[in-house]
């Protein structure tokens, strides 16, 4: 039997971006990304991991249209990103929720700003509320939520107006580790159901290794992608993947890198120490 | 050049002067009635004749005067006061509902009171100033005391230090840069409590000359001695925030 | 624990009553000077029933709530202005800086001229008292919003008009509702020192006309009404501020 094989274009083409940010004070500008050049896939989660500071949440921005780049370009189905759409959602690391509106309000925002039509915006948003497992709380505000639930939230927001692709900006990195593992593996079952194109910031590498079907190894800055490993685990991902040979070994080879690049880091800071 | 010019330095001191050259030259331009607005050119004609005068030097020494003792009796009552009630719970709940029905009420409104208790010579002002300025003080030292970090108690407590020694030398510094907030606040409403006070009945000081001169309707000469009055709250309530920003390390 | 504090505020005022009570009939204090509780109580009444009280509390309470109305709604409005176009910040601080610091009384001759005596001197002075705290409080309100809660309305494809209604609006609230309470606190002590000096009605022209006339019962009557007027507004206010404290945004929300 033949099987054929259906080739699309990249969902996201990245190519040759660099970011840059004027330091105060007239300093200088501060190089966060160089040269990068990066294509995702239709349906693949994409995990981005580096040391803080290397600019990976900056490329999430660019791809999100909300900064411009200093030079190269991002496509989207082949078309110029040259600001926010319908087509990208964002999830952020402080979940950036509006405090004084509830629960189902905060799901609501999002197809409010996007003018939302052909559904009543209230059932919609209980919808992805339902989906993110936080029924029950429609009325609650986020001060009364845990962190993990704020993030629910923050995911249901995103989800709600349908994005072809889903940013996620080290959305657990607010959270302790136990809430960290439980969320991930949450918004893995949520992922399952559409399988939408997905970036996902981390430092994390288990979460990088354990989330992602593909895992992109950013240096210090000027970030600069220094390997692309593909995760050959199958899904839906378990707790026991953690201990195969496969996993360590990608384990290993992610931290040789970030290690080195921590250890060039101080090399350039202090050469003689 | 582009930076410049959208620095708050800039664009501040173009609209002053925008607005200067419109008040000089609308009542020229029979805009508006001079009468009624002054001119920039006239204050300044107005200001140069008042600093001639004797009589200035002594109104703004009266008022002054009456103001530095106002504002020190504050200081040396409200400030220990402050401290006190911070640190005993109890005292606090039963003074501070007075204090705060003090502070909420329009103290200037009291004026009256003082001037009948007081009469109408320095003692009455001082008293306006003292009262305006203590409240301030005194809830300000109380914020203070109370948001000093508890575990900097704790290590000294660590260290056996004796109660009063906790006080000297961890609780007071750690709650001067409020006290120092009070003091600043209870300075900007002294001020504005010796003006209305002598303009509501004195025989010299700078309030007394404003209200001379508002009913005179000599306008100009008035405008002089608000902007003074303006001039030395901000030159006060400048000094006291370096003051503070200087404390700020201590915290 | 929240009991025991009200109570001891309920003792602690009763307590200066009763001293003062007490002082007085035990010849402490001379009345001529302070009057006693009793007697302005009994004041209070006489002057409710003969209506004096009332006309007094109308008069004030008008100028009052036209005052702060008007400064309300010009310190938000360019409030919002000011905080949301940095040039436009910059160019009217001064201008702010001068209505806060300055003796506007100093000015109700001028007003005089303009209004004449009476009302609207009155509510001149409490309109320009009132809203330098308004204003300021706006301002910092908006430019103090969590830049993250922007974002994501940008993110979200928000147009600027959507994050001003949606996001930095509201997110203000709660300095704005600051700024409410010292506003308040400044439009009342306007009324009230306008009617001291160009008035010839209301609570402050009360107490001048009775200091003049060294009533001191009548003058405390109309002071306790301030007091009580100033205490109520404020403390309204503050507990809506304290309601509302949940708007306010801090890092992980």
């Amino acid at each position: 039997m033949e099987a054929s094989i259906v080739i699309r274009a990249p969902h996201i083409q990245i190519a040759g971006v660099t970011i840059a940010y004027e330091k105060p004070d007239q300093a200088g500008t501060f190089v966060a990304l160089s040269g990068i050049d990066l294509d995702v896939e239709h349906g693949t989660f994409v995990t981005i991991v580096g040391p803080s500071g290397c600019g990976k949440s900056s490329l999430l921005l660019t791809i999100a249209g909300l900064i411009q780049p200093a030079s190269g370009k991002v496509f989207l189905n082949g078309k110029c990103v040259t600001g926010p759409s319908r087509d990208r959602a964002m999830v952020f690391q402080d979940f950036a929720l509006l405090p004084w509106r509830t629960v189902l309000e905060n799901v609501r925002f999002s197809l409010e700003l996007q003018r939302w039509a052909g559904e009543d915006l209230n059932d919609r948003a209980r919808r992805f509320v339902t989906l993110v497992g936080l029924s029950g709380f429609e009325q609650y505000r986020p001060h009364q939520l845990s962190g993990g639930m704020r993030q629910r939230v923050g995911i249901a927001r995103a989800l709600a107006v349908d994005p072809e692709i889903l940013l996620l900006d080290e959305p657990f990195g607010a959270l302790d580790a136990q809430t960290r593992e439980a969320m991930g593996n949450e918004l893995l079952r949520i992922w399952e159901q559409d399988k939408k194109t997905a970036l996902f910031v981390t430092h994390s590498i288990d979460e990088a290794i354990f989330l992602g079907d593909r895992v992109v190894v950013m240096s210090p800055s000027p970030g600069k992608i220094v390997d692309m490993i593909p995760i050959e685990l199958p899904r839906p991902r378990t707790i026991e993947m953690m201990d195969s040979e496969r996993y360590v070994d990608y384990r290993r080879r992610i931290r040789v890198h970030l290690m080195g690049g921590i250890e060039r880091e101080r090399a350039v800071i202090a050469p003689h120490g | 050049m582009v930076n410049t010019m959208r620095s708050r330095g800039f664009v501040s001191t173009v609209a002053i002067l925008v607005f200067l050259a419109a008040w000089e030259i609308a009542p020229r331009l029979h805009l508006v009635e001079g009468f009624y607005t002054s001119q920039p050119s006239h204050v300044l004609t107005a200001s140069w004749e008042i600093l001639r005068t004797p009589s200035f030097v002594k109104d703004v020494s009266v008022s002054l005067e009456e103001f530095v003792l106002g504002l020190a009796l504050a200081v040396v009552v409200g400030v220990p006061i402050g401290l006190l009630l911070g640190t005993f719970q109890t005292l606090r709940y039963l003074v501070d509902p007075p204090i705060m029905a003090l502070y909420a009420t329009p103290q200037l409104a009291l004026i009256p009171i003082y001037v009948l208790w007081l009469g109408i010579g320095m003692s009455s002002k001082v008293a306006v100033v003292f009262v305006v300025a203590v409240i301030p003080v005194i809830v300000n030292s109380i914020a203070g005391v109370r948001q000093v970090d508890p575990s900097l108690v704790l290590v000294a407590r660590s260290f056996c230090a004796r109660q009063h020694d906790v006080f000297r030398k961890v609780i007071l510094p750690a709650s001067l840069p409020s006290v120092m907030i009070g003091i600043r606040l209870g300075m900007s409403r002294g001020i504005l409590g010796v003006v209305v006070a002598e303009m509501y009945v004195s025989q010299d000081g700078v309030g007394n000359q404003i209200l001379k001169l508002g009913s005179a309707f000599r306008v100009d000469h008035l405008l002089f001695y608000v902007l003074l009055v303006s001039a030395f709250g901000f030159a006060a309530t400048s000094l006291v925030r370096k003051f503070e920003e200087h404390f700020e390390g201590g915290r | 624990m929240r009991n025991s504090r009200t109570l001891l505020g309920v003792v602690s005022f009763a307590m200066i009553l009763v001293a003062w009570e007490a002082a007085v009939r035990m010849g402490w204090l001379n009345p001529f000077f302070t009057s006693r509780p009793s007697l302005i109580f009994a004041a209070l009444v006489t002057e409710a029933k003969s209506g004096e009280l009332f006309h007094n509390l109308h008069v004030s309470l008008g100028e009052f709530a036209v005052g702060f109305g008007a400064s309300v709604l010009a310190g938000l409005f360019l409030g919002v202005l000011a905080g949301w176009n940095r040039i436009v910040e910059y160019a009217l601080d001064p201008f702010i800086w001068f209505l806060y610091s300055a003796p506007l009384i100093a000015f109700y001759p001028i007003f005089v001229i303009w209004f004449g005596l009476g009302t609207y001197t009155v509510i001149a002075i409490s309109f320009l008292l009132a809203f330098p705290p308004v204003m300021v409080n706006t301002i910092a309100g908006i430019k103090s919003v969590n830049p993250a809660m922007l974002l994501a309305a940008r993110s979200f494809c928000a147009r600027p008009r959507d994050v001003l209604w949606k996001v930095a609006l509201p997110a203000s609230v709660p300095m704005i509702v600051a700024g409410l309470r010292l506003g308040l606190g400044r439009a009342l002590t306007g009324v009230i020192i306008g009617e001291l000096f160009a008035s010839s009605a209301g609570l402050g022209y009360s107490i001048a006309y009775n200091g003049q006339l060294l009533k001191t019962t009548d003058m405390f009557v109309s002071l306790m009404v301030i007091a009580i007027l100033g205490v109520a507004g404020t403390q309204s206010l503050s507990l809506l501020e304290a309601h509302l404290d949940f708007w306010r945004a801090g890092p992980g929300l």
